[in-house]
């Protein structure tokens, strides 16, 4: 079965979000209808309620480079997707391609986890397989690996993925707020909408962890001379 | 040659992408919706170095068993020849991985077709010059972490050279290794100068560092989407006239050069029933 027609059943069978995005179907005789979740209300009224109409899937790519504030969105699931707009879309094929386009592959990622064939990829294993000049992200501790988490994931620091991984096999994540977060965005429960997932490290928390672990190693640097 | 339609085959082109630009990864978005419409494909997806999705995340996003991978790179170097190949898992031309088989082309930029590219952006930046009087520079980055990443751009010059095109010089340049771009007065024997950056995207090397490295711009800019540098054709300076072209990689053909690696992989790789 393909992920569009996969992602078919979910939405027929309640899913209705993913990440800041709310799927309206049946709306105004069109088969999908995307739009900001805080706008879905709006949406419904006649005309769309005013909002921008934009329709076929490469849209979706544009709507979700730049936020409000005119900023770079390198991280899809930054929360922080402009709102005012409606997305019209025709078929399953086309909700697939936009929603990857907004949430690159969150769709796949969240059907192989229910079917228990997703990979996830520990902290130290990705930072392992590094080159060039991130292979110094490798030599940061644990407990910076731990601080780092807290400090740059989660919805507190606009991310809005639920980490799968742990630093590695044996050493699961501190609990915080950043390490509990469950994916979804708004107020809904597992049975309404995708959770966003990370199952492995972003090139950003590796790009923090090189930066991370240069830190490390100056104060060590630091304490060694002070010490004489 | 037309490649034939793979109704049960994926396309990945993977690409670099940027956290810092966002222009940078619009290429690959233009030749995958370009190659899209043609349905030449059971499927068409992007994936990235630097952006989302990821290229081991790409592999969820795709249904068929069968996955032509190209890589939307330069040259063969660092990335297609050791980031790539790890990310993906590749050991070989054809790969099983996850229960797929990737075949791994070539990168565009080594493809034979692209010496008419670069021809014709050079034309097109600059109309009205007589190639005879003109020295063609094809600019590229240039790394010490992979020797080869230069040798896709000194082959262009070869091909170019050997083409008849007629420019009265044709040399490479370099930001990070000599001959340096930024000495592409002194390697230019003539007054009219075409630089044509061998980069994918009008990312920041092409748009916001050579230019500071040619002395068009003083120091680097805003993003290409917000700046209109290309416009400002001839630039007069250093005693030269320069005319500075868009990179080669935007331009729209590229989708028949991807295709081009997919056709070329299969002759060298696969079976004529597999073709």
């Amino acid at each position: 079965m393909s992920i569009a027609s996969q992602l078919h059943d979910l939405v027929r069978n309640g899913i209705r979000r993913i990440g800041e995005i709310e799927i309206l179907t049946g709306l105004h005789d069109h088969a999908y209808v995307l739009c900001h979740y805080l706008d879905a209300e709006r949406a419904a009224d006649e005309g769309f309620g005013g909002l921008a109409v934009h329709t076929g899937a490469a849209d979706a790519r544009a709507l979700s480079i730049h936020a409000a504030d005119g900023s770079f969105r390198f991280i899809k699931a930054q929360v922080n997707l402009k709102r005012g707009w409606v997305l019209v879309l025709t078929d399953d094929e086309e909700l697939r391609l936009a929603l990857d386009h907004f949430y690159p592959a969150a769709v796949g990622l969240e059907l192989a986890r229910r079917k228990g064939v997703l990979e996830v990829e520990h902290l130290r294993d990705k930072l392992n397989r590094q080159t060039g000049m991130y292979r110094y992200a490798r030599t940061i501790s644990d407990e910076g690996a731990q601080q780092l988490v807290e400090q740059v994931c989660g919805p507190a620091h606009n991310c809005a993925r639920r980490i799968l991984w742990q630093l590695d096999a044996d050493t699961p994540l501190e609990d915080n707020e950043a390490s509990r977060y469950n994916g979804i965005v708004g107020d809904l429960g597992e049975s309404h909408a995708i959770p966003l997932l990370c199952r492995e490290a972003c090139n950003h928390f590796v790009a923090e962890c090189r930066k991370a672990a240069k830190r490390e190693f100056d104060a060590k640097q630091a304490r060694q001379e002070a010490d004489g | 040659m037309p490649i034939a339609p793979k109704p049960h085959s994926a396309l990945l082109i993977v690409g670099h992408g940027s956290t810092e630009n966002p222009d940078s990864s619009n290429p690959y978005f233009d030749h995958a919706d370009e190659i899209r419409r043609r349905g030449l494909f059971a499927e068409v997806h992007c994936c990235f170095w630097k952006e989302e999705p990821s290229m081991r995340e790409a592999l969820y996003m795709i249904d068929s068993p069968d996955v032509y991978v190209v890589p939307d790179f330069i040259s063969e170097g660092y990335f297609t020849q050791e980031v790539i190949p790890r990310e993906l898992r590749l050991n070989g031309p054809s790969t099983s991985v996850e229960g797929k088989t990737l075949h791994y082309c070539l990168p565009v930029g080594v493809h034979p077709s692209m010496t008419g590219l670069i021809l014709r952006r050079a034309r097109e930046v600059a109309p009205e010059v007589d190639p005879s009087q003109a020295t063609l520079v094809i600019t590229g980055h240039g790394t010490g972490l992979n020797q080869n990443s230069t040798k896709a751009i000194r082959d262009q010059v070869d091909q170019i050279i050997a083409s008849g095109a007629g420019y009265a010089h044709v040399t490479d340049a370099y930001m990070e290794e000599a001959p340096f771009i930024a000495e592409w007065d002194r390697l230019s024997a003539t007054p009219t100068v075409i630089v044509v950056p061998f980069f994918i995207a009008d990312g920041l090397h092409s748009y916001q560092d050579i230019p500071v490295l040619l002395g068009i711009e003083t120091e680097t800019g805003p993003a290409a989407s917000q700046r209109e540098v290309f416009r400002h054709n001839p630039h007069h300076l250093r005693d030269k006239t320069l005319y500075y072209s868009s990179a080669i990689g935007a331009e729209r053909l590229i989708a028949d050069v991807i295709l081009d690696q997919v056709r070329d992989f299969d002759l060298a790789h696969r079976s004529a029933a597999a073709v």
